[in-house]
């Protein structure tokens, strides 16, 4: 049996598959890639992926292929090498056994995801491979990967078409929203500076949830009070009692107390994802109906 | 039974509509979300992928390649007005509690009452489960009458252990994993009520009903 052995995984590292959701109710968030495009990307240039990836971060992951094993890489900008020797990115290769691959910080983005031409075998937990890093369930034991780790595969999936990797366009621009549950208890002055004045991402992200830096102080004045508690979704932005922004995350508390005032568009949250801390964001509203309609 | 309040109906991103009863917590909110959200449930409406009930809301998370949000709405508000179904028949669970928590004399005190006095009014009447999925398998059951009413601890503890029996706000909680909270600890019990082997992983619907007895 063949398997991925891994060297060196930065911090965060976990196993992914398309998620579970449907289980708001019973406390447990859907998880899922932090940049669900990517993660179809890299399978998209195998032809036929495993439905498990691993999601690494920022600083890369190294590891050995023990036997043979077609793998793609894909999601933000990495610098990769195969047994030394560099390849561009997105990529797509055919790995030997005893192959050292190599993913090292790059220029943008903070997911980058690997698939692979067959299935990783760790169990479902509720009908999912994906890890929960709020639950500490699913994945590899139901915590992040770590040097030593070694992932059994399963057997080759039937060849699919693959596709010749390309780098993905990189949109830019504002993060659209839709205003948020809790909206009108803010202001409309803070309202009007929400969309006007700049945001920054801060280096307290992870798959959680991601704080932003508010240099104009846009909510310092902003009464936050305590809520009765609604489910919460993936985008929704929650104004702390500090005052501090938080966007939940793929790997969100399944419920929330204090206020949204809005939620990011689905279409706009892969990108988000990706931003590094210190990049600046800024929102525009958008209606319903306009992000309903929004491509992926 | 029909829902008296008129609820607010308002978009939750792109996905997502919620359907609140109220603002504020109150008994009569809390019974409309959980009985709109058995309705939906039993109704099946085309394009929802899930139904969430909160205290005073209900989560529909929906597909808008199958419906839009104006038209889930206006599916919501024919829901909302049409005669209820009678609900399908509540659990009722039994929840024995040893009553050893750090925060149980000091709770007791707060109420004015001995400790065993404390035990048996908690224990008095059965609970209403009000809300799940603060975190896995978590349930709030309520409302203890207002004497009773003790507002959170000013300290978050950073780690109550599953089965963990916590009180504030005129309600018990239980805990079936480890969490940090802010609510009074006032006893342990090994009721669990999160399987992640099992399907469904927990067993405790809001609406349930709550027997808690002293061991």
């Amino acid at each position: 049996m063949s398997a991925i052995r891994i060297t060196r995984a930065g911090p965060l590292a976990t196993l992914q598959d398309a998620g579970r959701p449907g289980l708001l109710r019973h406390g447990i968030s859907a998880s899922g890639p932090m940049d669900g495009a990517a993660f179809a990307r890299a399978g998209g240039w195998l032809g036929a992926a495993g439905t498990t990836a691993i999601e690494f971060t920022t600083a890369g992951l190294s590891f050995v292929a023990e036997g043979s094993v077609s793998i793609a890489v894909d999601g933000g900008a990495f610098e990769l090498s195969i047994d030394g020797e560099a390849k561009s990115w997105p990529a797509r290769a055919l790995l030997g056994a005893g192959s050292v691959v190599d993913i090292r910080p790059g220029p943008a983005g903070n997911y980058g995801y690997l698939r692979l031409d067959r299935e990783i075998e760790v169990p479902l937990v509720m009908g999912s491979r994906a890890t929960s890093s709020i639950a500490g369930i699913g994945g590899f034991g139901g915590r992040a990967l770590r040097a030593g780790d070694l992932l059994p595969l399963g057997a080759t999936l039937p060849r699919g078409r693959g596709q010749h990797p390309t780098p993905a366009e990189v949109a830019d621009g504002p993060i659209r929203i839709v205003w948020g549950i809790h909206a009108d208890r803010f202001d409309n002055a803070i309202r009007q500076r929400f969309v006007t004045d700049g945001f920054a991402v801060s280096s307290q992200l992870d798959r959680m949830g991601v704080r932003l830096g508010d240099p104009s102080q846009v909510f310092a004045d902003a009464k936050i009070l305590s809520l009765v508690s609604d489910a919460v979704v993936p985008g929704d932005i929650q104004i702390l009692g500090d005052g501090t922004p938080i966007v939940l995350m793929r790997d969100h508390q399944p419920t929330g107390g204090y206020p949204r005032i809005a939620t990011v568009v689905t279409a706009d949250l892969d990108r988000f994802a990706q931003l590094r801390p210190g990049n600046q964001v800024r929102f525009v509203p958008v209606t319903v109906q306009h992000a309903e309609g929004l491509k992926r | 039974m029909t829902d008296t309040l008129t609820p607010t109906l308002l978009p939750l991103g792109d996905r997502g509509l919620l359907i609140r009863f109220a603002e504020t917590l109150s008994d009569d909110a809390n019974r409309a979300a959980i009985g709109f959200a058995a309705r939906a449930e039993a109704a099946g409406v085309r394009g929802v992928a899930e139904v969430v009930p909160n205290l005073v809301s209900v989560l529909l998370r929906y597909e808008p390649s199958a419906i839009s949000f104006v038209a889930l709405a206006g599916e919501v508000r024919l829901l909302v007005s049409a005669p209820g179904q009678p609900a399908a028949a509540d659990a009722e669970h039994r929840v024995a509690v040893h009553f050893d928590g750090e925060d149980l004399s000091e709770v007791a005190g707060l109420v004015r009452l001995s400790v065993a006095d404390f035990i048996a009014a908690h224990n008095a009447a059965p609970l209403r489960v009000l809300a799940t999925g603060f975190a896995p398998g978590f349930i709030y059951c309520g409302m203890h009458p207002e004497a009773l009413v003790v507002p959170r601890r000013g300290v978050v503890r950073r780690q109550a252990q599953a089965g963990t029996v916590l009180f504030a706000a005129g309600q018990t909680a239980i805990t079936s994993t480890a969490i940090p909270t802010g609510w009074h600890v006032i006893g342990h019990t090994e009721f669990r009520n999160f399987d992640p082997a099992a399907e469904p992983p927990t067993t405790v619907r809001a609406g349930d009903s709550v027997k808690f007895v002293a061991s």
